[in-house]
Formats: structure tokens, sequence, C-alpha cells
């Protein structure tokens, strides 16, 4: 509750809010609909260009077949590879309505195709040729290896690729630091890059088809500028703008504390509640990571508010943050937003510290919301921030339920959830915490026969 | 996002009518690699005579005698794909040489195979025999277009 009192008085915050702030840009869904129309289009072109590049007669030939599915696996999975790095690369549009973790989702979802297409595509490459030249496997892999153009180190950004993707198999990545993964990861470029050199020397619709190699060569180089762009030139671009500080460090309940920070021109920050930044803060031992933070309030310039609970060693060294810290940010990210709402009022359940999205999400909805909120926590100490939850519902004439207690005493399921909700049938969900809760909590709520595009979540995977 | 499946399978039809529509089945690649190649064949693995079109052979060559023998030679396997040699000769002398038979596994080694055909052929020009140096960095193409000259003058009891 300090935090009112630090940063700025209530009442002048009700009062400045509308005007002072820009809201953040809305989704527009055509916008994504247009990019999947886009990358389906992307798709059957490529599956088109493999297969006008074979003629009948070569399809006959020894080899034929094999030579005609590696041409095809291979353009396939370095389409889809191109798809991945899309997916990744912060494009606003699609990132404001999939979100960053629907972004995510779809990149796991798709990771294990370009990876085994690739793959697939060495295999029948070498099979295909070994049979055209009646030479054996393993002299074809040595003759491919030496004597084609670009081969030798394709097969290393190959490798590369299979060694990432091992590691990003949830069993083993579970084992890694976060930290680890995330530079391990960054190698898949180097991977693409070394890759790309062979297609355009030795791929039958590139070889001899300027058209096809500069159509090719430009959506790779315009994914890289995209990539280049918001993964890194904005970000800094916006750091330097904004120029954040740590002002001050203060405990919110067991092990959770709130970060206040300072920064110039944070009345031009366009930010919708619910959203997140990554958090780079530029001290000597975590100026090398970024970690995802949600911000627990609007921005009342020139301060900005997050609340971080310590779950592992970044954000336990959060707590001990020394005032004058400078920050680098990246965002604002998420699509868990008021824009999302699909049926008229709203329900928002947060689990410990998934409060603090749902609390400045609260605070971005309108006065006449009537938002049913649900926070759930094992102990009371835990409901951090619900004071400031439950001022925030008052205001805007809602409901306020706190359930504490193991998950057996406070329980949420489809008897205990219409019983709290009984106009759930009007109401979407917004769900935000630990994995395993947010999972439950849609499961839930499909049950109940809410419709997915109602159940917005947001996870913080560890 | 609702019924995302089905915009990416419309973007996927499209996206493979439209580079059907430009290309055509395999017809277009083919037509392609012929105009780079001038003289080149149609698509990689078809029979062709990548160096006979633009001076087919018969460059007659004052001072030869006897009238013109024709023989194929045999067909040679190499590390890429197959190829086989034809050669004309006046009495002793080479006249011209074609090759009736280029069959590679990929279009890198067609392309590969069209640079260096005619330099062999004009090394097999200048010393009038299958004893020629190769062209370096195509070993095994230089040797398979050797032999196939040697077995087509053997025939026509040359050399």
């Amino acid at each position: 509750m300090g935090f009112e009192t630090v940063v700025a008085p209530r009442s002048r915050r009700s009062r400045k809010r509308p005007t002072a702030l820009p809201s953040a840009p809305r989704p527009r869904p055509a916008l994504a609909r247009a990019g999947l129309v886009l990358a389906g289009a992307g798709l059957g072109a490529v599956t088109a260009l493999a297969i006008t590049a074979e003629t009948g007669r070569e399809l006959r030939a020894a080899g034929g077949a094999a030579t005609f599915l590696g041409s095809l696996t291979g353009l396939v999975g370095m389409y889809l590879a191109l798809l991945m790095v899309l997916l990744v690369s912060r494009i606003p549009a699609i990132e404001r309505v999939l979100g960053q973790d629907g972004l995510l989702r779809w990149h796991r979802r798709l990771a294990p195709w370009p990876i085994s297409l690739l793959v697939a595509h060495a295999l029948f490459i070498t099979v295909g040729y070994a049979q055209a030249a009646r030479a054996g496997l393993g002299h074809q892999v040595a003759v491919l290896l030496t004597r084609y153009p670009d081969v030798l180190i394709a097969t290393v950004g190959l490798g590369i690729m299979c060694f990432i993707g091992i590691l990003s198999i949830h069993a083993i990545r579970r084992r890694l630091r976060r930290e680890t993964w995330w530079l391990v990861h960054l190698y898949m470029y180097l991977a693409l890059a070394l890759s790309f050199a062979h297609v355009l020397a030795l791929g039958p619709s590139f070889v001899g088809h300027p058209l096809t190699q500069i159509v090719w060569s430009v959506a790779w180089a315009a994914t890289a500028g995209l990539v280049l762009c918001y993964r890194f030139g904005l970000p800094v671009a916006r750091s330097l703008r904004h120029r954040l500080v740590v002002t001050e460090v203060r405990p919110e309940g067991p092990g959770v504390v709130s970060v206040i920070c300072s920064g110039r021109h944070l009345d031009k920050l366009a930010i919708a509640g619910g959203q997140f930044f990554f958090w780079r803060f530029l001290n000597r031992s975590m100026w090398w990571q970024a970690h995802p933070y949600t911000m627990s309030a609007l921005p009342q310039p020139p301060y900005v508010r997050l609340t971080v609970k310590a779950v592992g060693d970044h954000s336990a060294a959060v707590a001990r943050l020394r005032p004058g810290t400078r920050i680098a940010v990246e965002g604002p990210y998420g699509a868990f937003t008021k824009y999302a709402q699909q049926r008229p009022q709203a329900l928002l359940v947060a689990a410990g510290i998934g409060v603090t999205a749902l609390r400045s999400l609260l605070e971005d909805m309108p006065r006449n919301a009537a938002p049913v909120v649900l926070l759930r926590a094992t102990r009371p100490e835990d409901l951090v921030l619900h004071n400031e939850v439950a001022e925030l519902v008052r205001y805007r004439r809602g409901r306020l339920h706190e359930l504490v207690g193991t998950r057996e005493q406070a329980m949420l399921d489809e008897r205990t959830l219409p019983r709290l909700v009984p106009d759930l049938d009007r109401r979407d969900i917004y769900v935000c915490g630990p994995e395993g809760f947010v999972t439950s909590i849609v499961e839930v709520a499909t049950r109940l026969g809410v419709p997915a595009e109602a159940v917005h979540h947001e996870a913080y995977a560890l | 996002m609702k019924r995302a499946g089905w915009y990416v399978v419309a973007g996927a039809a499209a996206g493979f009518a439209g580079v059907l529509g430009v290309h055509g089945l395999g017809t277009a690649p083919a037509a392609a690699l012929g105009q780079l190649k001038p003289g080149g064949p149609g698509a990689s693995a078809a029979p062709s005579a990548p160096s006979s079109a633009p001076a087919n052979g018969s460059a007659v060559q004052p001072g030869s005698s006897g009238p013109a023998r024709k023989a194929t030679g045999t067909v040679e396997q190499y590390g890429y794909g197959e190829l086989s040699v034809a050669v004309t000769v006046h009495g002793n002398q080479i006249t011209g040489v074609s090759v009736p038979l280029l069959r590679t596994a990929e279009p890198y080694s067609q392309q590969l195979a069209q640079q260096v055909i005619p330099m062999l052929r004009a090394e097999v020009l200048a010393v009038h025999s299958a004893r020629i140096d190769g062209v370096s960095g195509a070993t095994y193409t230089s040797a398979a277009y050797a032999q196939s000259i040697q077995s087509a003058l053997d025939k026509l009891h040359v050399g």
C-alpha cells in the first residue's frame, strides 16, 4: 500500500490517468489472419517449386525418387525454419494478437518438423545421389562433403540444429538453466546461416532460376531484418529513450518484492494492463540476462513498478537490487489485455504471484466493468497486493473472492466455479499463475463450455 | 486463434496454384536451364548433347582425308552420373566430338558437366586422341569422357 503514497496520491492518479497515458495499440486479428494466409501461401509455393523442378523422366531415373523427396523435404524444412524464426521475431502486429506465450507455443509445436524434415533431406539426398552414381553410401557421403560446394558447412549447420533440437526436448531442457539454454539456442541463427548457401548453389529449384533465388534470398534477408529490428533495435532505442533506473525495492510478502523504477517520457510509453517486459538489470552480475516480469501497475510517470517473487537465481537477485541500477527493457509484450475480451464482462483468476498481471489488467478496465476476481493462495500472507486489488475491484463495482488454503481446501472445479460466478456464461476468463494452476483452470473452463477464444491465460514457466 | 488451420490451408492452396501457374509441371525449370547454358539439355537426367549445339562437331579440318566416319563410345559411369561421347573422324584426324548422353544425379553436376565438356572437347580436337590432360576440379568427368572417346576410337580403329 506504501506504493501509492510514495508514487502518487490515489486521487490524483484516478483523475489524471485517462488523459496522461497513451493506450496501447489495439490488437488487429485480421493482421494475424493475413499472416497465417501468407505463411500457408509460402508453404504451398515451396511445395510446388519442388514439384515443378522435377520432370517425370528424372523421377524414374535411378535415385530419382529419393532425390526428389530430398529436395522436397529440404525446401519445406528450410521454409518451416524460416517460419520458426518469424514466430520469435516479436513482430508487434502479430505479437499483440497471439501474445508472447501464444507465439512460443506455436514455435514449440512447429519445432520438431523443420529439424526432422532437414534430417530426412540429408538422408534422401545421400541415398538418391548414391543410387544415381551407382556408388556406395559411404563414398557418396565423402563426395558430398568434399566436392559439392557449401555442403560441408550446411552439414555443420544441421548438426548444430539437431544438437539444439535435442536440448530442447522437454525432459532435457528442464535440467538446464534458463540462461544456458537461451544462449545455446542463439546458435540456431548460426546454423541457419550456414545452411543458406548450399540451397542456392545446389537446389534444383534454384540453380539456373535467378527469380527463385532472388525471392528466397529476399525472404531470408527480410526475416533477418525483422529479427534485428524488433529483438534488438527497438528494445535498445526504447531503453535509451526511457532510461529506467531502480528507485526502490520493497517487500510485499514472503519472498515477494516490488521494484519501483523511474524513467523519462513514461507518459509516451503505450502499455496495456497485463502486459510484461523483459528486464535487464545492468549491474555486474545480471546484465547478461533478461527476464520477463509483469508490471504490477500501470505506469505513473515518472514511475513504473514490477512485482517479483523469488523463485530462481535471477528473481532472488532482484530483491537485492540497489537503487540507481540502470535497466534495459524489451517490450511491452503479451495479449493478456482488456482488448482480448470477447464477452460483455470478465472473470479474473490469479494464483500466487500471478496477481501482478491481474492487478494491472484490472486497473486498465473501465469503471463500469463489474469484474469478478478470484485470488488464490496457500497461506494468507501469500495474497500479495490484495488490498490494492480490493480497492480496484470496489472502484469498478466488482466482486472479490479470496481463496486461501491447500488445493483441496480451496478447490476451483466444475462445481465450485459456477457457484462463485453464476453468470460465467457472459464472462471471459483471464487466468494467470503457475503453469499447473493455469492448465487446470483452462480445463475447468472448457468443461463448463466456455469457448476457447473467451479464455485468456498467461503462465509463468520457471 | 479460431480456424487458424483453414487460413493456412487456403493460403497453401493459393501459393501452390500460383507457382504451378507460373511454372507449369516440370517444364519451366528445364527451359530455364537451357537458356542459361546455350546448347544445354533439357532437364538434368535427360539424354542430351550439351557441347554439340554451338559447333556441332564437324569442323572439317584442312588436310584431312577420307570419308567421315562416326562412332559412339561406351556409356561411362562416373561419380556424379553417366555420359557417353561420340566422335567423327576423317582418316586419323578427329574432326568432331559430341556428347549424345549425359545423365547426372542433380542440377549442380549437370551444370558442372556443361561447363567442363566444351573444354574437354577442345582438348580432344587439339591433340586428336583420347590422351587429354582433363580439367582440374572435374577429374571424374574428364576420366569418363576420355574413356568413352577411347572406346569410340577403338571401334573406328583409330589412334
